[in-house]
């Protein structure tokens, strides 16, 4: 059997693509790990692998814990893992959700091609990062009060349509129509209501962005029809999540199982994986609060994407609705739900917790909205600045290997503090200005050196896997041409 | 070192060191401010000096709510708390009023150089027992963001978390405390 041994850890590769870590001492499972050999060296150059091994400790994990061929370290749970935990008898963890709850990305088609766009990259770049709220302390495009917040907490995207801020089809291109079940305002604190209000609509910093790109490849013809992509096309692609809200929820609850569920929390290797048992009064509250605030993050992308309608529609001078610009869909991939998967030939409810991992449901899923269930799901992974962006459909091997998941993005390669010291912000913008045009704006330099094309891992070798094993097919490439961030 | 900012892949890590546990968890909010923005960057003068109080039932949770509670007030004041401040005391539920005014005592000049730990000559009970009670008074400059362009720390995380006595009793008073703790960005 082929083996792969990095830092302690050794991995039974049970065939292309999939690693394995057999459960051993207090672990409850086996992991996976679904990658190439060039990206296995790179999720073995940190603690990923540690920190999957962990994941396993964690009550009522089914199958495997899983990482995805983006994997990075995290903390507690790696980015980029899967873990499902039995609804009744396992938990429902914070840390494997992460701090930015339902963190996610959004594309938007338009009918514009890139030569439409061509000549006007500078003013549209500016005119963006203008009116997009971004970075720190910069406020959001809707000024709210807490009323506001408890609404926007309680309804999702509803609250936007009623409200201006998005129209009817919009709700149709989100998952669960951009209002989760089960959303419970008041299980979130007021320490977190207190920092969303600021921030209603609002990119932040870090590796968020929004990107203006031109599809550059269509590999599958019908699926890309479905979806209303074309060669040459131009779409807007956001990311971004549930701001301090978000943060603050998952901090919140950390402590609150810190001190109510010690028991547990002495039994797992890493206080980050801090989970509430499965039925305690604990794990109800905490998955009311995190659906609030995937509800909110829902709402901060719709309330950026309705701002970019009015910028496009200044810049071109033409209505969003002339120039086509729908929401192709919108993904999470920092959440927990609530799922039905066949376990042992068993129909059993689980917490599929996807932490930097997409849901990634085939065709003919009842979950997957209408408009694509014959296709399957859109999934996005956007790729570093400079690499592009794939948008790839549910697989129909995500059932079985992964829970309905694949990768979300290309994933770290390299830390904050090196790609500081290897890179400078303006050299930077201005190499993908001139080598490869693209438009870049941000609040900081730091940011754009952080956010180099370098630091991330390859793209295309991610998705490769995920297409090879079926877990997310290629349908169309896109590249950057204009990009903001914070 | 007061304090040195660590690599983490996608994150952004603080490891801090002081003559008493007081300096280092100060340290290290003073590292949470500058993985937010470059040092030289931040106005000598700008901002009003605020003060905040938390508590928790360890000396760990303390840093973790301490360093919460500075990314809160982050957000909702609009300024990045720099040059922080801080005096530590241990409640004993059980023990109470001995145990207060030792500790009162010993923080009797506080924000001083020479303040001396409270927490860290309590006595030989100050281990992290959950039913004591470990609150913290703090104070820090409020940069107004629209003054610098820092980044935003999104939160703290427990990942990797470590305070520690560095050779010695932790209940000394005379103790060298290391910290780490790994922020999520």
């Amino acid at each position: 059997m082929t083996t792969f041994d990095a830092n302690g850890v050794t991995l039974e590769r049970i065939r292309e693509f999939v690693w394995e870590l057999p459960q051993e001492g207090e672990m409850r499972s086996p992991a996976r790990v679904l990658a190439s050999e060039a990206l296995l060296e790179q999720i073995s150059d940190d603690k990923t692998l540690e920190q999957l091994r962990n994941a396993t400790h964690l009550p009522g994990i089914t199958n495997y814990a899983i990482c995805m061929p983006d994997g990075h370290q995290g903390y507690g749970f790696p980015v980029g893992g899967v873990g499902a935990m039995d609804a009744e008898n396992g938990c429902i963890s914070p840390g494997a959700v992460g701090y930015d709850i339902n963190c996610g990305v959004r594309m938007m088609t338009t009918n514009l091609t890139y030569s439409d766009v061509q000549g006007h990259e500078e003013e549209l770049v500016d005119a963006l990062f203008d009116n997009v709220p971004s970075g720190l302390g910069g406020g959001g495009i809707v000024e709210s009060d807490v009323d506001t917040v408890e609404d926007v907490l309680a309804r999702g995207v509803d609250w936007a349509l009623e409200h201006g801020y998005a129209v009817e089809e919009d709700l149709l291109h989100c998952e669960d129509e951009g209002m989760r079940e089960g959303a419970d305002p008041s299980k979130v604190t007021q320490k977190a209501k207190d920092r969303g209000k600021n921030q209603l609509g609002s990119l932040g910093s870090g590796n968020h962005f929004l990107e203006v790109q031109r599809v550059t490849d269509v590999f599958d013809g019908e699926v890309g029809e479905a979806f209303g992509l074309e060669k040459d096309q131009i779409v807007v692609l956001i990311h971004c999540g549930s701001r301090g809200l978000g943060h603050q929820t998952c901090n919140d609850y950390l402590r609150k199982i810190e001190q109510q569920h010690r028991g547990l929390l002495n039994q797992l290797p890493d206080k980050e994986l801090a989970a509430a048992p499965a039925g305690s009064q604990l794990a109800e509250d905490y998955y009311g609060a995190m659906n609030a605030a995937i509800n909110f993050a829902w709402v901060n992308r719709q309330l950026i994407m309705h701002r970019t309608r009015q910028v496009f529609e200044r810049v071109f001078d033409r209505s969003w609705e002339e120039m086509e610009m729908n929401l192709l869909y919108d993904v999470a991939h920092n959440i927990a739900k609530k799922e039905t998967h066949e376990v042992g030939g068993e129909q059993r409810e689980l917490y599929v917790h996807r932490k930097g991992a997409t849901r990634a449901f085939p065709a003919g899923h009842p979950d997957v909205p209408s408009a694509y269930r014959d296709v399957g799901q859109p999934v996005i992974i956007p790729g570093s600045m400079g690499a592009g962006s794939y948008v790839l459909r549910g697989g129909e091997a995500s059932m079985d290997l992964t829970f309905g998941s694949t990768a979300h993005g290309a994933g770290r390669l390299m830390s904050r503090t090196q790609a500081k010291q290897d890179y400078w912000g303006g050299d930077v913008q201005q190499e993908l200005q001139d080598r490869q045009q693209i438009y870049v704006k941000a609040q900081s330099g730091a940011t754009i050196a952080e956010e180099a094309p370098g630091v991330y891992k390859d793209v295309d070798e991610v998705v490769r896997v995920s297409d090879a094993l079926g877990i997310g097919d290629k349908v169309a490439r896109t590249f950057p041409v204009c990009n903001i961030k914070g | 070192m007061p304090f040195e900012l660590r690599e983490h892949t996608a994150d952004i890590a603080v490891e801090a060191r002081g003559e008493s546990l007081e300096r280092t968890v100060a340290a290290v909010a003073d590292g949470l401010a500058a993985a937010s923005c470059d040092e030289d960057e931040i106005p000598a003068d700008a901002g009003e000096r605020f003060d905040l109080s938390v508590v928790a039932e360890s000396r760990e949770a303390l840093l973790f709510e301490y360093l919460d509670e500075l990314i809160y007030l982050r957000d909702v004041r609009l300024e990045l708390p720099v040059e922080n401040r801080v005096r530590i005391q241990l409640e004993h539920s059980d023990a109470g009023d001995a145990a207060n005014a030792d500790a009162a005592d010993a923080t009797s000049t506080p924000d001083t150089d020479d303040a001396t730990d409270a927490a860290d000559v309590v006595g030989t009970a100050g281990t992290d027992e959950t039913d004591d009670r470990w609150s913290l008074e703090g104070s820090a400059r409020g940069v107004p963001l629209t003054e610098i362009d820092a980044r935003e720390i999104k939160a703290v995380t427990y990942s990797e978390m470590r305070l520690e006595a560095v050779d010695g009793d932790p209940d000394s008073g005379t103790t060298a405390w290391e910290a780490y703790v790994v922020f999520d960005v």
